[in-house]
């Protein structure tokens, strides 16, 4: 059955030029797993006949049943390319074998870091686009995130056989569907223009767009067709391939070329896209589904088409669905389509080196990324986790960017902390075994050379989600990977029976492994809290603990929404706060730090591991900083990397770098506990303005000056109108016209806000862009799904953190209802400390 | 307070400061007062001791009553003996000072006031608690009204002690259900041996508490989770459940345990010197701790407060050992969290549990945690030769495994302070008695004082961004002598121009 043998694949490894790693990408039910299926069944790992319905890369139960792929699986093929299509590869090659690095990914936007997870060890992209429903948010969403991490991107346009039999479009107008759709891509492409990556606009022309059926296993490119007309025209294929997309005209009375949709007679022509390409699969479509059965043979025999003897008593789709793949077979048009346009290790490690790795550019482990180099020193970044078939075990899945991994030698395992030179977060172990991943199945592999992806065995204990192998001592960590999404819905947790709590913990532990963005921790009070991106995802990630993971029964609260506290002015005078001993004043005022700020620090773009004289130019040109101010940066807090600042704003203060790291350790507590309701700080700058300090060394110790400057920058808030931000989603609604009003009804009384409603050209779809609060959103879906009908499906994902309007200083105000529920819950006084509990009278 | 004034120096304020205290009693008349502070039964049991030179303990609130009470005691035991009185002590006042009463090498104490009638472990003490009022019928009538069980177990405040066996009976004939009652012993002799331990309630059984809401009160709903806690309060009138907040309680001090896991510098705080098994217990813990690889410190400040503790910044969580009553203590103002032994001992589990139950006394911890030492050796010993067989079970203990932060949701890497080098681990691991572990750990700790990288107080150093001052020698030309400022830093010469001091 397999077309192929693992001592093939592995042989093929060792050619980083005849590699493709690549991911499958696109919004929810676009169809990748479908599509997928038609790619492993060329390879023979499933049969073709059940390609479409098997969904192979669904490994698991609940996958199946809800029909949407929450885990990435990755699976690798072998594929031999035409021999004629060999030159069409623009970049090195060793023969016309190729191994394909498949990873299917999840659509919905709650498993969005599964995506982020598969495309940093992949270098290409296959992204899906449903024919009718357009670019949508999530196509959007994966497809920046792609030329983010430098991916090339390519496009299959999917469901055309939905615009054919559904909505029974004409050719012209499906063209026109065609072009909007790339059109709409490409701007997405062009705002990321980055030099070392070239242009990665597609273009069908360019073979780098391909038409099909995920369903039916039907797919082309226009090298396809390029390639049967070339020798009737005389033409070679590539200037054919240019001739069939666009303005290009054939006059078949004339058998000329022109770029002008008529004739010297005003009469009009057709599109060759639409004579050459669509018409014959338009004319199949129409003679299979009308029951033509007498037009059917001729056109077989012209198409080259010969069916089996049993497949000839088929009839409507089932008929369609076998003519269409033997006429255009999906696998072959995409796997080729993959291997001539998208790029091999060997080529992309060169570009992706600078975006992938930390350290310096000329060290022995970025030249050896570079190059792709087997013998150089092993850098293998560890993506994810996936759990094995034995409980609590993990593969740790990942790719190899340089060296050769082997089980045996001892490696550096260094996780996310990992600073080069100390000895925090590194171990030194060696790997049990290396395995290839096939989707539900393992090969065992002897060892993985430098451009493949591995599955590896017994390090999983060392590493929690993710982090970075390596031989060399002097090796810098690979990039962290940022999520687009972030864990903004919790939900505790407790076990039904107090002696399950244990499991309860190491289920904990395990979710938090095998999910890249779930977070589990405990909170002041107890409780555990599992933290996910959506009601979908926790309900999947509660599932997976109930029934896995920890395996015991548990009772869960109602979802909570984490909130942030920030200021919204400067302190409108200046906070002091005195020591125990009283021989010692801080001097504090707390002002907003600008949202664009806020978000680097978020996003990692401005980090407290800068160089402090680097960090200060970025502040200064970018964000209007003063470059004094910006260089007397003490710290940022919480957990030394947030998004709250503390600057030293004093002028001539003895003593003052004494009381630096008590300052500091200050600002992560304060941080951490905010004033109003002990949720973390965000976006608050404290500058320290001045300090009076005792003489004596023992009166200005730690003991003294942590506790007074948490009160100082306590008082600072409380003067500075302090009030919370709350996590808002970015909804968007595809809907028809007629489920408009229920859907605006929904969102208003659930405070959300549209502000955009576009109709899709050519269809009677609407999108409908809205943001909404989190903590309004559960159970929207529902709500939703009631008020229309069921006609409309909102995406919610992630977008930005808005100030709640009003203060939770009002007496009475909604804020301040919100404040006060938010204490009591967490065991605190119900109002908020008075200033005077933490501001000193000089 | 003196807020506007500017400083004094004298400290003449220490002896002038006022402190914040609401006397708990009016006692005017002298009969009463011999009532209430059992003026007679005291006498009667320094004579019956024959003690010459008594100690008189008196917490703030009532150390105003001192003086007549000191007066007719000492008309009442005559001369030839002596009575001092001691001040508040620098920890709970529950608890007896004996430290203190050495000072004036007295023989006995007397301890006034509520106390935790902890084992002491070198003076007989006589208890006065104050006998405070308390309507037994109206008690009775209450507590009936919520209560609803088959039996129950009566405790309650020491100062309601003296009327406990009338409560008891009214509550047995309102109630008409089985009530089990306490012994509370008025005077207190010391002892090695642990006293018999409390009567325990049937898992499933209820406890009454008489008495206002208070540390006591907290401490029995945390070791008694599995039981419901009716209340009742004499100064309120007001019995309710209590077991409401238990569940609660018990959460919040699980998160400090799971704190106290990702610590690996430990401060032991000693929080009292007049409970009997302080000292083995303090030497339990630091073994216990120095065979986790964790280093301590141990630290003695008197009473708590954040400043105090902030000041030993390398010191990642603390151990109070203290007498039950104020053993728990909520941490909120505290940079670091304080947990009590029990849950050090839990926390130092390789597997987590938290059952529900929760250990304040020190006998019982000690003796529990004895037991469990008896019980090890078999195990390691099965341990050793597994590890010895399969390679993949020796990767499960490995010591540099990182472990799962409930805290952070990450994973962290512990540092062991004190491991073995690998030839001092061959040659003494493996043929020694467990006994003679200890002294091990003893000669590890001086090993790895040497070495650098392994010491707690170097490691800190090292993340300090401050480290002493520069010697700048020749880097900066010598400046000009200039005017400094003058004064204290609570309040310097040019700080408050146009007001004079």
């Amino acid at each position: 059955m397999v077309n192929f043998t693992v001592d093939q694949i592995r042989e093929l490894m060792d050619r980083p030029t005849n590699i493709r790693n690549m991911s499958v990408i696109a919004h929810v039910d676009h169809g990748k797993s479908t599509l997928t299926d038609s790619l492993v069944s060329k390879a023979g790992i499933i049969a073709s006949a059940k390609a479409g319905d098997m969904r192979f890369t669904d490994t698991r139960d609940d996958e199946k049943e809800r029909g949407i792929t929450i885990k990435s699986t990755a699976i690798s093929m072998y594929f031999e390319v035409d021999k004629e299509d060999i030159p069409f590869i623009k970049q090195k090659t060793d023969g016309p074998e190729f191994l394909i690095n498949l990873i299917d990914s999840p659509g919905h936007v709650d498993f969005s870091s599964e995506v982020t997870a598969a495309l940093r060890v992949t270098d290409g992209a296959l992204v899906v686009v449903d024919c009718v429903e357009g670019v949508c948010v999530q196509t959007e969403t994966v497809l920046r995130q792609a030329l983010g991490e430098r991916i090339k991107p390519v496009i299959i346009i999917n469901k055309v056989d939905r615009a054919l039999l559904e909505l029974q479009v004409a050719k012209e107008d499906l063209y026109r569907s065609f072009s909007r759709t790339i059109e709409s891509v490409n701007v997405i492409i062009s705002t990321y223009h980055d030099e070392a990556l070239g242009d990665v606009q597609v273009y069908p022309e360019k073979g780098t767009v391909a038409f099909g059926s995920g369903l039916h296993g039907w797919g082309f490119t226009l090298l396809q067709f390029a390639t049967r007309y070339a020798k009737k025209f005389g033409v070679d294929k590539e200037k054919m391939m240019a001739k069939l997309w666009g303005d290009n005209f054939f006059n078949p009375a004339t058998r000329k070329w022109s770029t002008k949709p008529t004739d010297a007679d005003g009469k009009p022509l057709d599109r060759a896209f639409n004579s050459f390409v669509l018409d014959p699969i338009f004319k199949i479509f129409d003679a299979v589904m009308n029951y033509k059965k007498d037009a059917i043979a001729p056109m077989l025999e012209k198409l080259e088409v010969k069916l089996a003897p049993d497949e000839r008593d088929l009839e409507g789709k089932a008929l369609l669905k076998v003519i269409m793949r033997k006429f255009l077979p999906a696998g072959d048009a995409l796997l080729s389509m993959i291997v001539i346009h998208l790029p091999s290790p060997a080529t992309a490690q060169r570009y992706r080196v600078e975006t992938l790795y930390e350290g310096p550019m000329d060290d022995e482990s970025a030249i050896a990324i570079r190059d792709c180099d087997p013998k150089g020193p092993l850098v293998l970044y560890i993506s994810k986790m996936v759990p094995t078939s034995d409980k609590g075990r993990f593969y740790a899945f990942g790719r190899v960017f340089a060296g050769t991994v082997r089980s045996g030698p001892k490696i550096r395992i260094q996780g996310p902390n990992y600073i080069p030179g100390k000895k925090d977060d590194l171990f030194i172990k060696s790997i049990q075994r290396t395995v290839l991943m096939m989707g539900r199945y393992i090969e065992p592999l002897e060892d993985c050379p430098a451009g493949n992806i591995v599955g590896l065995v017994g390090i999983d204990q060392f590493l929690l989600k993710s982090g970075t192998l390596t031989t060399s001592e002097t090796a810098h960590n690979m990039k962290v990977m940022r999520f687009s999404v972030s864990p903004v819905v919790q939900i505790a947790v407790e076990v039904k029976n107090a002696a399950d709590l244990p499991k309860l913990v190491e289920g904990l532990k395990r979710l938090s492994k095998s999910d890249p963005c779930v977070q589990t921790w405990i909170n002041e009070n107890g409780e555990h809290i599992v933290a996910g991106a959506g009601e979908l995802h926790l309900e999947i990630c509660l599932k997976d603990l109930e029934e896995d993971h920890a395996g015991v029964p548990l009772r869960r609260s109602d979802p909570v929404v984490p909130y942030r506290e920030t200021v919204k002015a400067e302190s409108s005078i200046v906070a002091l706060s005195k020591s125990q001993n009283k021989h010692n004043r801080l001097y504090v005022k707390a002002l907003p730090l600008e949202e664009e700020l806020t978000k680097a620090i978020e996003d990692g773009k401005v980090s407290s591991r800068d160089d402090f004289k680097a960090r200060a130019r970025v502040l200064a040109d970018d964000y209007g900083w003063d470059v004094t101010d910006a260089r007397k940066i003490w710290a940022f807090g919480p957990d030394t990397t947030g998004p709250n600042l503390m600057v030293d704003a004093t002028k001539g203060v003895q003593y003052l770098n004494e009381i630096k790291d008590s300052c500091i350790a200050a600002l992560q507590w304060a941080s951490k506990e905010g004033v109003c309701c002990e949720e973390n700080m965000r976006g608050v700058r404290f500058n320290l303005l001045d300090v009076t300090l005792h003489t004596d060394a023992i009166h200005r110790g730690g003991g003294q000056i942590i506790p007074t400057c948490r009160r100082a920058c306590y008082a600072a808030c409380l003067l500075a109108q302090p009030t919370l931000q709350e996590p808002i989603y970015l909804v968007e609604i595809q809907c028809p016209e007629n489920a408009i009003g229920g859907i605006y009804s929904c969102l208003n009384v659930r405070r959300g806000q549209v502000f955009s409603e576009e109709q899709r050209p050519g269809t009677p779809m609407f999108t409908i862009k809205a943001y909404l609060p989190v903590n309004e959103s559960f159970g929207f879906n529902g709500a939703l799904r009631q008020a229309t009908s069921g006609q409309a499906f909102p995406q919610n994902v992630f977008d930005h953190w808005e100030i709640m309007p009003g203060s939770p200083l009002d007496k009475g105000s909604k804020l301040e209802e919100l404040v006060t529920k938010m204490r009591i819950r967490k065991g605190l006084k119900p109002e908020i400390p008075s200033l005077d509990t933490y501001y000193d009278k000089l | 307070m003196a807020e506007n004034t500017t400083f004094s120096t004298s400290g003449a304020d220490a002896i002038s400061r006022t402190i914040d205290v609401q006397p708990e009693t009016t006692v005017t008349s002298p009969s009463e007062l011999g009532d209430f502070y059992e003026i007679e039964r005291t006498i009667a049991e320094i004579l019956a001791g024959d003690y010459k030179r008594v100690a008189l303990q008196f917490p703030d609130e009532l150390l105003h009553d001192s003086v007549p009470i000191y007066r007719r005691l000492k008309a009442g035991i005559g001369l030839g003996r002596e009575l001092y009185v001691l001040a508040d002590t620098s920890y709970g006042s529950c608890c007896v000072d004996e430290v203190a009463a050495q000072h004036v090498d007295a023989d006995a104490m007397v301890h006034y006031g509520h106390a935790c009638m902890s084992q002491t472990s070198r003076l007989p003490v006589i208890y006065v608690f104050g006998k405070k009022a308390i309507d037994v019928e109206d008690c009775a009538q209450r507590l009936a009204e919520v209560f609803e069980d088959s039996s129950a177990l009566l405790r309650y405040d020491v100062a309601y002690a003296h009327q406990a066996e009338s409560i008891a009976s009214a509550l047995r004939r309102t109630l008409n259900i089985p009530i089990t009652t306490s012994q509370i012993h008025l005077l207190s002799r010391p002892s090695q041996t642990p006293p018999a331990p409390d009567p325990e309630p049937e898992s499933n059984n209820s406890i009454i508490y008489i008495g206002p809401e208070s540390l006591a009160l907290t401490n029995l709903l945390l070791t008694h989770s599995m039981s419901s806690v009716y209340s009742y309060d004499p100064l309120t009138n007001l019995a309710r459940l209590e077991s409401a907040r238990t569940n609660r309680l018990l959460m919040r001090r699980y998160a400090t345990v799971q704190k106290a896991r990702d610590a690996d510098v430990f401060g032991i705080l000693v929080g009292t010197l007049g409970v009997a098994s302080y000292l083995p217990l303090i030497k339990h813990l630091r073994a216990i701790l120095s065979r986790a690889h964790k280093k301590s410190y141990t630290v003695s400040v008197g009473k708590l407060n954040p400043s105090k503790l902030a000041n030993f910044m390398e010191i990642e969580c603390f151990v109070l050992v203290a007498c039950p009553e104020n053993s728990v203590v909520e941490a909120r103002d505290f940079l670091r969290p304080i947990i009590t032994p029990y849950e050090l001992e839990v926390a130092l589990q390789a597997e987590q549990s938290w059952t529900g139950r929760y250990v304040l006394d020190f006998e019982r911890l000690l003796a529990e945690s004895a037991a469990a030492a008896d019980a090890v050796p078999p195990n390691s010993a099965s341990g050793e030769n597994k590890t010895g067989e399969n390679a993949e079970d020796e990767d499960e203990d490995d010591p540099d495994q990182p472990v799962f932060s409930l805290i952070t949701g990450k994973y962290r890497h512990a540092k062991r302070f004190g491991a073995p080098t690998p030839t001092l681990d061959s040659g003494s691991g493996k043929g020694k008695e467990p006994e003679s572990s200890s002294s091990d750990v003893i000669l590890r700790n001086q090993d790895t004082a040497l070495a650098l990288a392994d010491n707690a107080a170097a490691q800190f150093f090292q993340d300090r961004t401050f480290r002493g001052l520069e010697a700048r020698v020749g880097e900066d030309a010598p400046s000009v002598l200039e005017q400094g400022r003058s004064g204290i830093a609570r309040g310097y010469a040019d700080d408050h121009p146009g007001t004079t001091s």
